[in-house]
């Protein structure tokens, strides 16, 4: 390790672990906000993402079509599918891929003072940065290739949970643990 | 560690916070399509030309090419008519519901969506009469709340005014 956090003082440990907790409350929120908007099936991330069918649709080029059908109220007031298109993506893209990006080097800078071998740091960190890519892949895939990559940004969201869980785990033991009569 | 925190404050202001329902459509369907017994959907997928027409009159385009114009009638007589709009901003989507008369003038408008960060400065506004002004034919032009509300809720009156303004443009366009 580059740091000796578990050994660190304890205000540093302290700070640590209020921003594992902090960034735990957020992923837990974030889950939440994932489940009503999107959910945690590849059907309904797929629905979410995918490019909407009216711009697939055929259309005349120099022709409008009207269709009319009948609704009730409660059709009108159903909650569509939520759906991100294009603009939107690219707006998220642009405004989450930096965060996840600090969120991941933060996470990072703690993996780097915890003892563990060097290879499963290499693991870890590569899995912290991966996670984030891997769920805005699976989105640009599902919106321009195939619905079938929905499983890619569930894939990335999972291992954005298990990354973090990895890491808090490990480090509030390791800062954490009681020691035979040295601690705090 | 500075840039480090700065990076992470910056994300924070950027992230878009969910949406949250300021009046349940149903409730607007009953308040801007009073007395409606029957409802239609009319959905106007604009061909590449139209599309060229909506954006030079409102230099607005609909998402997917797509306009829903509900119809409410009463013993199969058009009684008004409902367009949600949508109007997109970086602190998060607004939904603007706007209701038409037979006669085409703007019957009433209603903010349905906002954003949990937007919501208080789309509330602001609402009290300050934002909506009031538009059932005048033809509307006024300019947010009424100006020099009334905050920075912020004025800027979601203007945003509020675009809505109501595309949802004219695509009245006059292409349901009329």
């Amino acid at each position: 390790m580059l740091y000796d956090l578990p050994r660190s003082d304890a205000r540093v440990r302290w700070l640590v672990t209020l921003l594992l907790a902090t960034l735990g409350v957020a992923y837990v929120f974030g889950a939440w906000m994932v489940g009503i908007y999107a959910g945690f099936t590849p059907r309904s991330v797929a629905a979410t993402y995918v490019e909407p069918a009216g711009m697939n649709m055929p259309m005349p080029a120099d022709r409008t079509m009207v269709v009319e059908h009948d609704v009730t109220p409660a059709d009108m007031a159903r909650e569509e599918q939520h759906q991100v298109d294009r603009a939107l993506l690219i707006q998220d893209t642009h405004v989450h891929v930096p965060m996840y990006g600090v969120i991941a080097a933060v996470l990072s800078v703690v993996v780097l003072g915890i003892a563990i071998p060097r290879w499963m740091g290499f693991a870890l960190i590569t899995l912290l940065f991966a996670a984030p890519w891997l769920d805005f892949m699976g989105m640009w895939l599902t919106k321009l290739v195939s619905p079938h990559f929905a499983v890619v940004t569930l894939a990335g969201g999972w291992a954005m949970g298990l990354g973090y869980t990895i890491v808090a785990a490990l480090a509030f033991w390791q800062m954490w643990r009681p020691e035979r009569g040295v601690r705090p | 560690m500075k840039a480090l925190l700065l990076g992470a404050a910056a994300a924070a202001l950027l992230h878009i916070t969910p949406t949250v329902t300021l009046v349940e459509r149903s409730e607007v369907v009953s308040r801007l399509l009073p007395g409606a017994d029957r409802f239609t959907a009319r959905e106007v997928h604009l061909s590449s030309t139209d599309e060229r027409r909506m954006h030079d009159a409102a230099g607005w385009t609909p998402p997917d090419d797509v306009i829903t114009f509900y119809l409410g009638k009463r013993a199969n007589q058009v009684e008004g008519v409902l367009i949600f709009m949508r109007v997109d901003s970086p602190h998060g989507p607004l939904e603007v519901a706007v209701g038409f008369d037979t006669a085409g003038a703007i019957r009433g408008v209603e903010v349905t969506k906002a954003t949990v960060e937007t919501k208080p400065w789309v509330v602001e506004a609402l009290r300050a009469g934002l909506t009031d002004h538009y059932r005048e034919t033809p509307p006024v032009a300019a947010p009424s709340v100006k020099g009334k509300v905050g920075t912020m809720s004025e800027y979601m009156a203007e945003l509020v005014d675009r809505g109501v303004a595309h949802a004219g443009a695509a009245y006059r366009l292409f349901y009329r």
